[in-house]
């Protein structure tokens, strides 16, 4: 409690400065900050509901209605991977009313993947946070000959297109990561992509596909019930859902490490003020028991980046998808 | 046997506490009332209710969004009897036979009958979900691209006959269909198709906004302009004019059997769902019948069989869910959702994990059937008394339930104009007597038979024969070539003996 405390205070003092350095710089928004929220505030989840995107947009939302002191109104615009939901967050005014919980697909790979996208995920949007990072999981099944990284590895290399991925459709992070671990491990796996992760993981259980870079949540359950096995996890190091599993990096791909993420984003040019007041408020948010729950029960990874982090992290993630998908041929 | 009893127990006693009761009912006449009003179906209704269900326990908030699931397609044929206009997107097949009935006088008697039948339907799925679940759920496993291309084109084959009318104006709106189900996202390159740069119709049309444009919208705008009156007359209503005669019985309980079963084995293979289980269902009675050509002027088979087919097949969409985590249909997959918002993720040990959550709710899916075919037989006399309603009073407030009801699946406007331009072109069609049904068959039917055909020769590298090489797939492909046999045949053969005939006289003017 007492680490909460002081952890909200030094933050709550940082914004106080940061709004004193902006009130010099721009009266005007300081202004527009001061009285902001004075009218309830939307969070777009640019998904239908009752997905992890959905259930930390209406938790945060939840926090932030109490310590902003509006309501916080979270509204289902799903279509097209995130994307539908996302641009009508980019055209919408910058006023700190109408915010994005936006993900990597939507805030990311699809700027290295599309040109026909009616927005920029880099310059139509400033991050308020990016909020929690989760790595995914390479699993076959538990009667596959596959045991480890390494297995698979040999395989692809010897059998170029016949290491069958599954995935929730192309362009996501899952997808992605196949890509990197192709690229990466020097294999050409196949990637066999589904529409939407459940079909993908039916195909697995029945045996027609060999492996999945699966959530973390989801797979876990499988691994629990003898049905799947874990080969490795993508992120830095061990995942506390799955104790004991290695990371890619340490199965043999040196300095490899996949995420897939969420953030919190306005529309671009939303005064410094408000992103500092909403960033101020998430991260409190994020301190919150109700938080720490669902990120223990979904598996997910706690980061709540600054907003001028959360700005870097998006340039330096585009950077990395727009090579893996130049490298991998992707282009559409 | 004493530890099913058990289990029986234990469900019954978290289904029958007052709370559970009370989101059921809940559930279960809310889903009435969106299966009722155009539009507005369960998934959209689900998705706003979702929200709400964040503060509930767990398996109480289960037990009412199953409940508005299935509570829908009791609902469903409704409007499709009375009004010609579907309740739901799946229930568009009713009006086929539905309406014709309610034309001869007898809407009381097929709102009665679709009420049993939507009771047997869910009876029968629930009693395999009971008793047969991680089973059906381990055979469904066996179901590849390779299996659901086969069982898909065995539907297509099937339902391509189910149409009064002329075969090539069916055969024509079939492929309309496909070509509309290929505006999209091409799922094996990621490429947007046909979307014209608009990134709402990067998903494709709507099935929601295609079925109630060309049903809905398209019967009201075709009635516009006629009399200022009510839709039918309406006398005062008997009880017995809603009870079946002998005959009728007779004529009810095997499709309605045949219908549970197709409903069941469709409803059980994930990634289907209650559409594809009354098309398919409809098309089979008509092949089986012995006279056809009584569907579609108010056959009660035609009735029956699709609507037992949609209950068997949304409470089948149970198995893989709490079987193998993997919903089995759009709808499930949000009541999966709801699992994991209330910290229960849903896999393999689900049944094992959460017992009193899995019986408690397949028992309040017992509670819930007979609350539902206790409340839907008394409101017969209100529906019925819907169509006192004149026109002007009523159409309007229709054609906003449908806007409503998209509107609401993605909060997104794009989705109204969508459905008024599938109103302007059904109505285009029902003028030049284009049926609607096969349009809604190819659009269902197309993307997934590419689909699936597409990710089978990604996993057999382009090898053709594995579709005769897989035993389910074989089978399934003998099917519909033996369906396919018995279209051709009868004309076939009444084409040799009208040429015997036509040879005969001509040989005896020789």
């Amino acid at each position: 409690m007492k680490t909460i405390f002081s952890k909200g205070l030094v933050s709550a003092g940082l914004a106080l400065a940061i709004g004193a350095a902006s009130m010099f710089a721009s009266p005007a928004n300081a202004v527009a900050a001061d009285s902001y929220p004075d009218k309830p505030i939307t969070i777009v989840v640019p998904f239908p509901p009752g997905g992890s995107t959905d259930l930390l947009a209406r938790k945060i939302g939840e926090a932030l209605s109490s310590s902003l002191g509006q309501p916080v109104v979270v509204e289902n615009r799903g279509g097209a991977g995130g994307t539908v939901g996302a641009n009508y967050v980019a055209k919408s005014d910058p006023d700190g009313y109408t915010l994005l919980m936006g993900v990597t697909g939507s805030n990311a790979i699809s700027a290295a993947l599309r040109d026909d996208l009616p927005y920029s995920p880099v310059t139509d949007f400033d991050p308020v946070s990016i909020v929690i990072s989760s790595p995914l999981v390479l699993v076959v099944r538990e009667d596959s000959d596959f045991k480890s990284v390494q297995d698979v590895i040999a395989y692809a290399k010897a059998n170029p297109e016949y290491f069958t991925h599954g995935t929730p459709g192309v362009g996501t992070s899952m997808h992605m990561t196949g890509e990197l671990f192709g690229l990466e491990s020097g294999t050409k796996l196949l990637h066999v992509p589904y529409k939407g992760s459940a079909a993908a993981l039916q195909d697995l259980l029945g045996g027609q596909i060999n492996a999945m870079f699966g959530d973390i949540l989801v797979t876990s359950e499988y691994v629990k019930s003898g049905d799947l096995r874990p080969l490795a996890v993508t992120g830095t190091k061990e995942h506390f859902l799955l104790k004991g599993v290695p990371t890619i990096a340490e199965a043999g791909i040196d300095g490899f490490a996949a995420f897939s993420w969420q953030g919190v984003f306005a529309p671009a040019g939303t005064p410094t003020a408000v992103l500092d007041k909403l960033y101020t408020a998430v991260s409190a948010a994020l301190e919150t028991d109700a938080l720490k729950e669902v990120f223990a029960q979904r598996g997910f990874l706690v980061e709540g980046m600054n907003p001028a982090d959360s700005k870097a992290f998006i340039a330096s993630e585009v950077d990395k998808w727009t090579k893996v998908v130049e490298a991998a041929g992707l282009k559409k | 046997m004493s530890e099913f009893l058990a289990n029986i127990q234990l469900g019954l006693s978290t289904a029958l506490s007052a709370e559970a009761l009370l989101f059921c009912f809940l559930g279960v006449t809310v889903g009435t009332v969106v299966g009722v009003l155009p539009g507005i179906g369960a998934l959209a209704a689900i998705s706003l209710a979702l929200p709400l269900t964040y503060y509930l326990d767990p398996t109480t908030a289960l037990i009412m969004l199953a409940g508005i699931f299935y509570g829908a397609q009791y609902g469903g044929s409704t409007a499709s009897i009375l009004l010609n206009l579907p309740g739901t997107a799946t229930s568009a097949i009713t009006c086929l036979d539905g309406y014709p009935l309610a034309q001869q006088g007898k809407a009381p008697l097929a709102l009665f009958v679709t009420a049993i039948n939507s009771f047997v339907g869910s009876s029968f799925a629930i009693v395999l979900v009971m008793g047969f679940a991680p089973l059906i759920a381990g055979f469904a496993l066996k179901f590849s691209s390779t299996e659901y291309f086969s069982v898909m084109l065995l539907g297509l084959v099937a339902a391509s006959t189910l149409s009064v009318g002329s075969p090539f104006k069916a055969l024509a709106m079939v492929v309309f269909g496909i070509v509309l189900g290929q505006v999209g996202t091409d799922v094996n390159t990621g490429m947007f198709r046909f979307n014209f740069g608009i990134l709402e119709l990067a998903d494709g049309f709507g099935l929601v906004a295609v079925a109630m444009g060309l049903f809905g919208v398209a019967e009201i705008m075709a009635n516009v302009g006629q009399a200022s009156g009510a839709p039918m007359g309406v006398k005062g209503m008997r009880f017995k004019d809603m009870i079946p005669s002998r005959s009728e019985w007779k004529e009810i309980w095997k499709p309605t059997l045949r219908g549970s079963v197709i409903g069941s084995f469709v409803g059980a293979l994930p990634g289907t769902g209650p559409g594809i289980a009354s098309l398919m269902a409809y098309a089979a009675e008509k092949r089986l019948s012995r006279d056809p050509s009584q569907f579609g002027k108010g056959s009660l088979a035609g009735l029956s069989a699709p609507e037992a087919a949609n209950n068997a097949s949304v409470q089948a969409a149970f198995i893989p869910t709490l079987s193998l985590g993997i919903p089995g249909d759009a709808v499930v997959a949000v009541l999966m959702g709801a699992m994991i918002l209330h910290g229960i993720t849903p896999g393999p040990n689900l049944i094992n994990d959460q017992p009193a959550m899995f019986w408690g709710l397949i028992m309040s899916f017992w509670i819930g059937n007979l609350m539902l075919l206790f409340l839907n037989i008394p409101l017969i006399g209100l529906w019925v008394r819907l169509l006192s309603i004149p026109y002007r009073l009523l159409y309007p407030a229709i054609i906003l339930f449908i806007c409503i009801g998209v509107y609401s699946a993605d909060n997104n406007v794009f989705d109204i104009y969508v459905v008024l331009a599938f109103g302007l072109i059904g109505y285009a069609m029902r003028k030049f007597s284009y049926p609607a049904t096969p349009v809604l068959l190819g659009f269902i039917l197309g993307p997934l038979l590419e689909e699936h055909f597409r990710r089978a020769m990604l996993l057999s590298h382009g090898d053709l024969t594995i579709f005769l090489q897989r035993p389910i797939s074989l089978v399934f492909l003998l099917i519909s070539l033996m369906f396919l046999g018995s279209v051709f045949m009868p004309g076939l053969r009444s084409k040799l003996v009208s040429r015997v005939r036509r040879n005969a006289p001509s040989d005896d003017a020789d």
